[in-house]
């Protein structure tokens, strides 16, 4: 399976999605997935866009589908704690510029690959979504896809995305750790670097 | 005489991997108080190095060939190698599940090799999957972990990647052991062995194109990137045989995170329109 993992990294939602009979436990949660990633195709399909604004309607749709404040907290983990407002702030924005050009202009990538939601579980205060891709011109060759979901005040936004049992969010994680161990624990050289990985 | 090689190497390496191990574990369990698990790799500069060289490696020749294949042979092709490779993985796969003590399995990757082999023409399709019989390929660094085996320290090998003392040791086993090889013997043994290696490492590498590029380009320490996706990539599979929640460990890290509230708290939020 090591052979497809690294197939999505970037196809967050490049995604249709098929109906099929499957055990639903949380179906808010589900149907969450479901519009997300039929949102998703539909911006990303439509050929009237121009890159541009294929960019900035997906940009749209993600910002309001994850909770990107958590998320970027969570990666950097210990070292926002100790960040000073000024870095705070300062971090927030790079890392959502990093995050949009980790995507942008690669948006027209997308062929055709279905999605099939297959059944939800609870995990902790999460929910995760269990979903299949099947590679297109097959279908046997599947790629597992995760979508651990926070259901906050009836607001349900995305946390992390699994693919073949890597989460993406933890391995930003351990990329962001790791470059502070190698730099003093120098929050301002790490802000620095994704500015510049962003340009 | 390769069993006698095979078994000195695996037992060797065990003990030598259980040792640091369970100094990894040591480690671990006293850090567990912090919010970040502490990742195994107490080679890093040395691994660095080797990195960077497999990376000048993959600019050179490997990705220039995947990119190449990538562009003159058409999809339909290159989806049935990636079955004929996966064909060609079920022999071994049995006798790694036998070794896990899993039956059931074990019949299911048999009769997947001869259905394939012969109906699926050569293994080029896939009509055992279509009767229902679908397995996960299995190799003998997962049965390590089955049998308890920890995965020791991160390491990158020359020219194979990411790895560790535990997939080493199976990686060794699986070439010197798979059932594929001891039929026809010889030549015939030699052509298969590179056409496994050769096509394997050029269909693994054109799948990922893009995507390794984007990595690369995207990262803010693309070594480190690459060894997260590996071990939680190993530990996955290593727990989903175990029948492990897979997620249980992850849920874990999720969890500590959100109930310190010092981190969650809304100092300072920024909205996203």
């Amino acid at each position: 399976m090591t052979k497809i993992r690294f197939h999505i990294y970037i196809l967050l939602l490049f995604c249709s999605v098929n109906f099929s009979a499957h055990s639903s436990n949380f179906l808010e949660e589900e149907n969450f997935v479901t519009s997300f990633a039929e949102s998703a195709i539909s911006i990303l399909s439509n050929d009237s866009f121009s890159e541009a604004e294929r960019t900035s309607s997906f940009t749209e749709l993600v910002m309001s589908s994850i909770d990107l404040n958590l998320i970027s907290k969570f990666v950097l983990s210990k070292a926002w704690k100790n960040a000073s407002d000024e870095q705070k702030e300062k971090y927030l924005i790079a890392f959502k510029d990093y995050f949009v050009s980790s995507y942008a202009n690669k948006l027209d990538q997308y062929t055709g690959e279905k999605v099939d939601v297959i059944g939800s579980q609870e995990a902790g205060k999460y929910v995760i979504v269990e979903s299949n891709i099947i590679r297109e011109g097959t279908d046997t060759l599947k790629i597992n896809l995760k979508w651990r979901l926070l259901n906050k005040d009836n607001q349900i936004k995305i946390i992390d995305l699994n693919i073949e049992g890597i989460s993406l969010v933890i391995a930003q994680r351990e990329e962001f750790q790791s470059f502070l161990a190698n730099n003093d624990y120098d929050l301002d050289k790490l802000i620095e670097k994704i500015v510049s990985v962003s340009d | 005489m390769n069993l006698r090689i095979l078994l000195v190497v695996i037992i060797g390496s065990t003990l030598i991997f259980q040792g640091c191990t369970s100094k990894g574990t040591e480690l671990s369990s006293s850090l567990s108080q912090q919010e970040v698990p502490t990742v195994n790799d107490p080679f890093e500069k040395v691994n660095r190095v080797v990195f960077s060289f497999n990376i000048i490696f993959d600019k050179i020749i490997l990705r220039p060939i995947a990119v190449t294949y990538k562009a003159v042979i058409p999809g339909f092709v290159r989806n049935r190698i990636t079955y004929s490779l996966n064909n060609l993985s079920m022999p071994i796969t049995a006798v790694n599940n036998l070794l896990q003590g899993e039956l059931r399995k074990a019949g299911v990757s048999t009769s997947r090799f001869i259905i394939n082999s012969t109906v699926g023409l050569m293994g080029f399709f896939d009509p055992a999957s279509s009767i229902g019989l679908m397995t996960e390929t299995e190799d003998f660094g997962q049965t390590l972990s089955v049998w308890g085996v920890s995965s020791g320290p991160y390491v990158v090998l020359p020219f194979l990647g990411p790895s560790n003392p535990r997939d080493f040791a199976g990686l060794l086993s699986t070439s010197l052991l798979d059932p594929m090889y001891q039929i026809g013997g010889g030549s015939a043994s030699d052509s298969l062995r590179t056409y496994r290696l050769g096509t394997g490492a050029v269909d693994f590498r054109s799948q990922n194109v893009e995507i390794l590029d984007d990595l690369q380009n995207n990262s803010i320490d693309y070594y480190a990137a690459v060894r997260s996706f590996y071990s939680q990539g190993r530990e996955s599979q290593a727990s989903s045989n175990l029948e492990i929640d897979s997620s249980e460990q992850e849920n874990d890290i999720f969890d500590d995170f959100e109930m310190d509230e010092s981190y969650v708290g809304p100092d300072i939020e920024i909205t996203y329109d």
